[in-house]
């Protein structure tokens, strides 16, 4: 389809929005209410065009100018907003007028009639829609002498989100989010006109996903109260990379200032989410900054009953040397969270396989993965029928949750163009109606996706599993959804997947019977990676549960078993319930610190960066590796990020040092490392599973509090 | 207190009235909100959220369709609630002075009843007579008219004394077989099918 702005003439694909021709044909125009991935509606009325097309005389021929002999071209009688405006062909669009300039500086100085000045104390100044526009689009002055609306600056929707209704300009993006991305009508427009403002009747924003409406309001009306007044936007140090709370891996931008994390905001990433973040990933991060540990510390006297001092690293490696000296290097468990990079994993297989010892593990992990091809999140939101089993997906990997919800909206996606993601896709309706009988869950406890499905039941995962491969008749309807659905998915949960192999190969015939694809959610945000490392525990009394070892490392697990007496080396960022029996404990680095690659749920690698955070002393697992080595005067085979991604250049055939922003799919069959690792005792970590972390849990509560203390209810 | 509890064949007939979808059911809530005004005289926070699970919604969404109309109440009005017209006609024909004269002789502010319960005042925009400003509107029942503040003393009184309402108007709202009805059930203008054209 041709469409002409401003006298380029571009190809645009049909459905288009006048709105994203004109950003197609490299032109711009102010938008305040669209946002992509949520439906246009017209509301701000900032994006006016003048637009005209031709048009079809009866005879099904164009009607030609008589004067030029072109097809004469019927303009709109006024200004259009071009977001609401479907794109034809043939259709002439002018956005760089002096007329339409006219018009958009009047719309602006409407928007800015009650928009209070208080831009220099506001936290979105410098990251502002609003402001930009007006100062690209406004006349700079107004015209309108009365007073502004008053109303409450710090109104707490909840613990994590304060809003200012004053500052509010009624675009509705925050409204149309909640209805159309979680489907949770928690949020809408109160009283009409001028009065109108945001507000919500239920209790704390009962929403998983409460924080994104931060990122997309255009104004600073809705805030991130965790990162409030903490920095200025031109203050912050912006670094693009992954979260790793879950293993969803969301794009995020890491925030920091003066060495200090302070703020997480979502970013695009078309194949993983969109741009949304859950709560815990976007408000988490705060317990890094409590009480944190970036020194080495030794025991004073040298017992474990002595308290702790800080050391220089060579002391840590001095008295490493001393005891790892009396023991066979057999005799060393080495023991990670299973949130540790690819090249970490790696580093840690590698040097085990140097000591000899069969104790390495890595928690939470469960004693058996699928090798079976995960579908992609994409694929999730475009199924037409999914089962989940035994999961809280809210819990376990809420960014899912948003894909199965737009798995009940039909599956429709935005369409993406050179610029970008559709900023206004008029195929998107509001208040699309949920195919609800596309999902049906079993879980064991009541959780927020029952409330979803077509049919949901508290029946455990693991028996619903076996019942439908018996082929019971209580399932008949279930057998002829799946039956008839072209893209089936099964999804299980931790409640299933800690089971073991034999539950997992029975999901697997089920999968494998209707053609179906089966996506286990991992344990941990790099457990699908992990899974392709040799990272099990192979000899009796190895695993991280026995742990009967004389020495062992311990990399950020909270905690050891209690009749452990060895030596213990605790590498973590804070001093956990393991630390406090440790006889060292090293400063460990946070995800948010390193450099690496991380592979997420459907097997997708994702590149993480180290923010500017001052972690002191504090090093990676590869570091605590070289410092093990160091001591045991044994030079580790894999000693950096380049050395492990030379190795998985070789293992896989792709080069990790440069995958695309959105991340790579990894084919693991065919290559050396296709096979998983099953670890050869069948004993399991939790089943439940939760994207909070201890720590994170303790940071959710503390913080927004002090913050209120300090920044809302003082002097401020 | 739940209001629809124990009058489900009245709810079965209100959802009637809608598709039998998810979407359907949401349509239902101006009528639900409407009963229970009508019976309660506004309409309790827990009504709210007990319409809100009838229709499948939150509580929060009903709130911002009640208060888009400023005909529902989410606090209690007087037997007799009196809407002043604060639009441009009776604004310029003195509707601030009688609504300062209503909260002096009543005693009362917006969203407050007399402690006799007879009384409750709200301002309002427009209500479409505005050839007969300033006007207020009583209840559902209708109009006062070119009020001056001698009728308004004397209408307050009448209602006082346990007189019934007379308005000047009466609110105009059916429309059975054709006909338009007001609020006493009379006759407004002729019937569709009596209409004849034009002779010239
Ligand atoms: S709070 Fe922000 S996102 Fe919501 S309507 Fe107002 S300006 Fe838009
Ligand atoms: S009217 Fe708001 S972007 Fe078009
Ligand atoms: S202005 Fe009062 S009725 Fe129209």
């Amino acid at each position: 389809m041709k469409v002409t702005v401003d006298g380029r003439t571009i190809e645009v694909p049909t459905g288009t929005s006048a709105i994203d021709a004109v950003f197609a044909a490299g032109l711009d125009v102010p938008y305040f209410c669209s946002q992509p991935y949520l439906s246009p509606i017209g509301a701000c009325r900032m994006c006016l065009v003048e637009a005209g097309s031709p048009r079809k005389g009866p005879d099904g021929t164009l009607i030609l100018d008589e004067k030029t002999g072109q097809p004469k071209i019927f303009w709109f009688p006024k200004p259009q907003a071009s977001c609401t405006l479907m794109a034809s062909e043939g259709m002439v669009i002018v956005s760089q007028s002096a007329s339409v300039k006219k018009a958009q500086a009047g719309m602006m100085e409407f928007t800015l009639i009650n928009h209070p000045l208080d831009c220099p104390t506001c936290d979105k100044g410098g990251a502002c829609e609003l402001q930009d526009r007006a100062y690209e689009y406004g006349y700079g002055d107004s015209r309108f002498e009365f007073d502004r609306r008053h109303a409450d600056k710090h109104y707490n929707l909840s613990e994590n989100v304060v809003l200012d209704q004053e500052r509010c300009i009624h675009c509705k993006r925050c409204v149309r989010y909640f209805e159309e991305v979680p489907g949770e009508e928690v949020l809408d427009f109160i009283e009409r006109g001028s009065y109108t403002f945001i507000d919500s009747a239920e209790e704390g924003l009962p929403s998983n996903f409460s924080g994104n409406i931060t990122d997309i309001c255009p104004v600073g009306a809705l805030l991130d109260n965790v990162s409030r007044f903490r920095g200025r936007n031109w203050e912050y140090d912006h670094t693009a990379t992954v979260c790793t709370a879950c293993s969803v891996g969301c794009s995020i931008t890491v925030d920091a200032r003066n060495g200090q994390l302070e703020r997480i905001q979502g970013r695009e990433n078309y194949q993983v989410n969109q741009t949304w973040l859950c709560d815990g990933g976007r408000f988490g991060h705060t317990w890094l900054r409590h009480e944190r540990i970036t020194t080495p510390m030794i025991r004073e006297g040298g017992t474990r009953a002595g308290a702790w001092v800080p050391a220089t690293w060579d002391e840590a490696i001095r008295l490493i040397r001393g005891k790892l000296g009396e023991i066979s290097s057999k005799n060393i468990g080495l023991y990670s969270h299973a949130d540790i990079t690819l090249e970490e994993g790696l580093a840690l297989e590698r040097f085990a396989a140097q000591l000899g010892t069969d104790s390495v593990d890595h928690a939470p992990r469960y004693s058996s993965a699928s090798t079976l091809v995960p579908p992609t999140l994409l694929e999730v939101s475009q199924a037409d029928f999914v089962l989940v089993l035994g999961a809280d997906v809210h819990e376990e990997a809420p960014v899912l949750a948003l894909r199965l919800e737009e798995m009940l909206k039909g599956g429709l996606l935005p369409a993406r163009y050179e610029h970008g993601t559709a900023i206004a896709d008029l195929r998107m309706p509001e208040r699309v109606v949920r195919q609800r009988h596309k999902l049906v869950v079993f879980s064991s406890k009541s959780n927020l996706l029952h409330g979803k499905a077509g049919l949901a039941a508290e029946i455990s995962g693991a028996s619903a599993l076996h019942d439908l491969l018996a082929g019971s008749a209580a399932f008949a309807d279930i057998f002829k959804s799946l039956e008839a659905a072209q893209k089936p998915i099964v999804i299980l949960g931790a409640e299933v997947a800690c089971l073991g192999r034999a539950v997992l190969q029975e999901a697997e015939t089920l999968v494998q019977k209707y053609n179906a694809k089966l996506l286990v959610l991992p344990a941990a945000s790099n457990s699908s990676g992990l899974s392709h490392l040799q990272l099990v525990p192979r000899g009796k009394g190895s695993s991280l549960q026995a742990m009967q070892v004389g020495a062992a490392l311990v990399s950020r697990l909270e905690q050891v078993p209690a009749d452990f007496a060895g030596f213990l080396m605790v590498h973590d960022t804070h001093l956990t319930e393991a630390a406090t029996r440790a006889d060292v404990f090293l400063p460990a680095v946070s995800s948010y610190e390193k450099r690496g690659t991380f592979i997420n749920l459907e097997g997708r690698a994702l590149t993480l960066r180290g923010a500017a955070i001052d972690a002191g002393e504090s090093v990676d697992l590869m570091g605590v590796i070289g410092a093990l080595g160091d001591a045991l005067n044994l030079k580790p085979e894999i000693r950096g990020v380049r050395s492990a991604q030379r190795e998985f250049q070789k293992r896989l055939n792709i080069d990790l040092s440069s995958l695309p922003d959105e991340g790579q799919i990894i084919n693991w069959s065919g290559t050396s490392s296709a096979a998983t690792f099953s670890a050869a005792t069948s004993s399991v970590h939790s089943s439940v599973t939760t994207m909070w972390k201890p720590n994170m849990l303790r940071g959710k509560n503390v913080v927004p509090q002090q913050a209120r203390e300090l920044f809302v209810g003082g002097d401020d | 207190m739940l209001y629809f509890t124990d009058k489900q064949t009245q709810l079965a007939d209100i959802f009637s009235r809608y598709p039998h979808t998810e979407q359907g059911r949401r349509s239902a809530l101006m009528p639900l909100l409407r009963e229970v005004q009508n019976a309660l005289g506004h309409v309790p926070e827990e009504n709210i959220a007990e319409i809100a699970a009838l229709i499948g919604s939150t509580a929060t969404e009903v709130k911002s369709v009640m208060s888009f109309y400023s005909t529902y109440h989410t606090t209690p009005t007087g037997k007799w609630h009196l809407q002043v017209c604060a639009t441009l006609s009776c604004a310029i024909a003195g509707s601030d002075e009688l609504w300062d004269y209503l909260v002096d002789e009543l005693g009362i502010g917006a969203g407050e009843v007399t402690p006799d319960g007879l009384f409750s005042i709200q301002k309002v925009e427009c209500l479409g007579s505005c050839g007969t400003a300033p006007m207020i509107q009583v209840s559902d029942v209708g109009f006062s008219e070119c009020i001056t503040r001698r009728k308004m003393r004397t209408q307050l009184e009448q209602l006082r004394a346990g007189a019934n309402y007379l308005p000047d108007t009466v609110v105009p709202v059916f429309i059975q077989d054709g006909q338009q009805l007001n609020a006493l059930e009379q006759k407004i203008g002729g019937k569709y099918s009596e209409l004849e054209p034009l002779k010239f």
